[in-house]
């Protein structure tokens, strides 16, 4: 805080020729005091102004007492009896939580979760000021606190969420929970700051662990791959089978159609063939009985013609079983 | 001589206008003293006045203050052990009391931890460890906070906003044993996965096994039925067409038969006495 009388006691030295000075000071008395005055008036002039930038905003205060707020462009406040802060209300600033500049702060990070497992958790909180007078006035060192409350948040839902949770499904829920509940705790602290976002950057099991985890997620991708070899067995072997049915099908109405259509075909043979037969049944009968026995014969190689005489006595003894072929020319 | 006596006496006035206005500022309270003895608290910022050179100010924090109290292990009801970093957020509400209990904020820090950890030791070992860390740690900060609000406040004029915890942890060796049956669990989990994966291939190869053994079977059905009703229907259309003269019908097939039946393979024995060679030895009409 700036002394508000600082403006004079210049004068009041004492030096080796104390008496030359305070006569010589006697003589300019007035001209040294006023332009004494005039020096402070215009350094008051001079130092009351300020500027506030776009997205910025001035607190003024009185006597210590705040007594205003201002926006941006340039401003002016009386030195010594008024002071000013400008406090960016727009911009989002960040802190980090489980590391620092992309170093991993281990005690920070570790963290017990609801089923007593650890896990590693790593955060963005990003907040503005949306209240200078409190950000200003009410609590100390609000980033520290900020810190600190943002580790409470986190931890106090961590702590409620399964591991398996938190690493997978679970994350947008914590990350939301941990916002509203650090709100809350920087509300109760009159921070004056909104939080904007809380962004979970990694959770993950700790080093110690890591490589028993990456195993199950290995094993669910054996698990994958099993269930796509089967799936793969599957496309294989069932269009083949639809298409053997298939082939059932069809060749079963095929023989289908060809039993109806040789039966018409052979009915149709035989009813033209009897209508002429009935026109001369003695001939045609002879006709039809010699011409298919000439073609029998007549394919036939082997043949043997016995008299009607003979053949009453020798042929039951004719060696009818024998094999011949070939023997006979 | 004149001029110097007006210089000392407007001197002499700045020195005690210096010595009785003070400013308190938004971040800021107060009491003043006369030689040690309280005389008023000044809790609202702005220009103030006291006696000069008699009266003292002594300026104190307004604003919420924190702290962080070291780790300390505790026991919890379920005999587990558990590290816990209490951080506790407060303020002067009463600055004599303050100024005159603990002075400054070093030393409401020291007394306030010791409050702290007892209230957290006592709140601490009548929970399950669990409970601590998951859905109790809220009642029982609360718990601990409202116990030593009220004790703070009594004793130091400390208003107390909260205490929470700002690690839950396990002590270093505790935490190697922790690991071990995570890594037991996954293990377990991993297994899970696989025979999982195992049991779901089997279920599909035995499914599509089964889904193509009905379709060919199915396929199979409706080729019979197909198939007897070609028979069925051949038949019936055979049968209205031979119908009409049976006889000549069995002469006509009789004949074909032979034709299929004596290929030239086949050995035959005829008797010139069959119809056949009826004119072979005797040209005469019968």
């Amino acid at each position: 805080m700036r002394d508000p009388f600082s403006g004079n006691g210049g004068p009041l030295g004492s030096g080796p020729d104390v008496e030359a000075l305070i006569k010589k000071i006697r003589g300019h008395l007035g001209r040294i005091i006023a332009v004494l005055v005039l020096v402070v008036m215009v350094g008051t002039v001079a130092f009351g102004f300020y500027s506030v930038g776009p997205g910025e905003q001035g607190v003024v205060r009185t006597f210590g007492r705040e007594s205003g707020k201002t926006g941006p462009g340039l401003r002016y406040v009386v030195p010594l009896f008024q002071q000013v802060d400008v406090v960016n209300i727009e911009q989002v600033r960040r802190i980090e939580v489980g590391f620092r500049a992309k170093q991993r702060v281990q005690s920070e990070a570790l963290m017990l979760t609801g089923d007593e497992n650890m896990v590693e958790a790593q955060m963005i909180v990003q907040y503005r000021v949306t209240d200078p007078s409190k950000y200003l006035f009410r609590l100390k060192d609000p980033e520290d606190t900020l810190s600190a409350a943002a580790q409470v948040a986190l931890r106090g839902m961590v702590g409620r969420t399964t591991i398996d949770d938190a690493m997978t499904t679970g994350r947008e829920k914590v990350q939301a929970e941990t916002r509203s509940w650090l709100q809350v705790l920087m509300n109760n602290y009159q921070s004056g700051v909104t939080i904007t976002e809380v962004k979970l950057q990694v959770v993950d099991a700790p080093d110690e662990v890591r490589e028993s985890f990456h195993d199950v997620v290995r094993a669910r991708e054996e698990k994958e791959q099993k269930i796509n070899q089967a799936r793969g067995y599957q496309a294989d072997l069932i269009p083949g089978a639809r298409g053997e049915s298939q082939q059932i099908a069809r060749s079963a109405e095929a023989y289908r159609e060809q039993r109806v259509l040789r039966a018409n075909g052979d009915s149709a043979r035989f009813l033209s063939l009897l209508e002429e037969y009935r026109k001369a049944e003695r001939v045609t009968r002879d006709r039809l009985h010699l011409e298919a026995i000439e073609r029998v014969l007549s394919a036939v190689q082997k043949k043997t013609i016995i008299d009607a005489q003979v053949s009453r006595g020798t042929l039951p003894v004719l060696p009818l079983g024998e094999p011949q072929t070939g023997r006979t020319p | 001589m004149i001029a110097r006596a007006s210089l000392i006496v407007a001197a002499l006035a700045l020195l005690t206008l210096w010595s009785s206005a003070f400013i308190i500022d938004e971040r800021e309270q107060a009491i003043v003293t006369q030689f040690g003895e309280f005389k008023r608290a000044i809790t609202t910022p702005g220009l103030e006045w006291k006696l000069p050179f008699v009266q003292t100010v002594h300026r104190m924090e307004r604003r919420l203050l924190g702290s962080d109290a070291p780790p300390a292990e505790y026991l919890t009801l379920d005999k587990k052990r558990m590290v816990a970093d209490p951080v506790t957020r407060w303020r002067i509400a009463d600055p004599l009391k303050f100024f005159t209990t603990v002075h400054d904020q070093s030393g409401a820090r020291a007394r306030l931890d010791d409050i702290v950890l007892s209230e957290m030791r006592r709140e601490i070992s009548s929970h399950n460890f669990g409970d601590i860390v998951g859905n109790e740690r809220e009642p029982l900060m609360q718990a601990v906070a409202a116990r030593t609000g009220e004790k703070a406040l009594a004793e130091f004029g400390i208003e107390i906003i909260d205490v929470r915890i700002k690690r839950a942890d396990l002590p270093r060796e505790v935490q190697e044993s922790v690991f071990a049956r995570m890594r037991a669990e996954r293990d377990r989990i991993g297994k899970q996965y696989r025979s999982e994966g195992e049991e779901e291939a089997a279920k599909i190869r035995a499914d599509t096994d089964k889904e193509k053994t009905i379709m060919l079977a199915r396929a199979y059905e409706s080729a019979q039925k197909l198939r007897g009703e070609g028979d069925a229907l051949s038949t019936k259309i055979y049968a209205e067409a031979y119908s009409k003269d049976p006889e000549f019908y069995t002469f006509t097939r009789s004949l074909e038969a032979y034709e299929r039946v004596l290929t030239k393979d086949s050995t035959l024995v005829l008797s010139t006495g069959s119809e056949l060679f009826r004119y072979l030895g005797q040209p005469a009409k019968k």
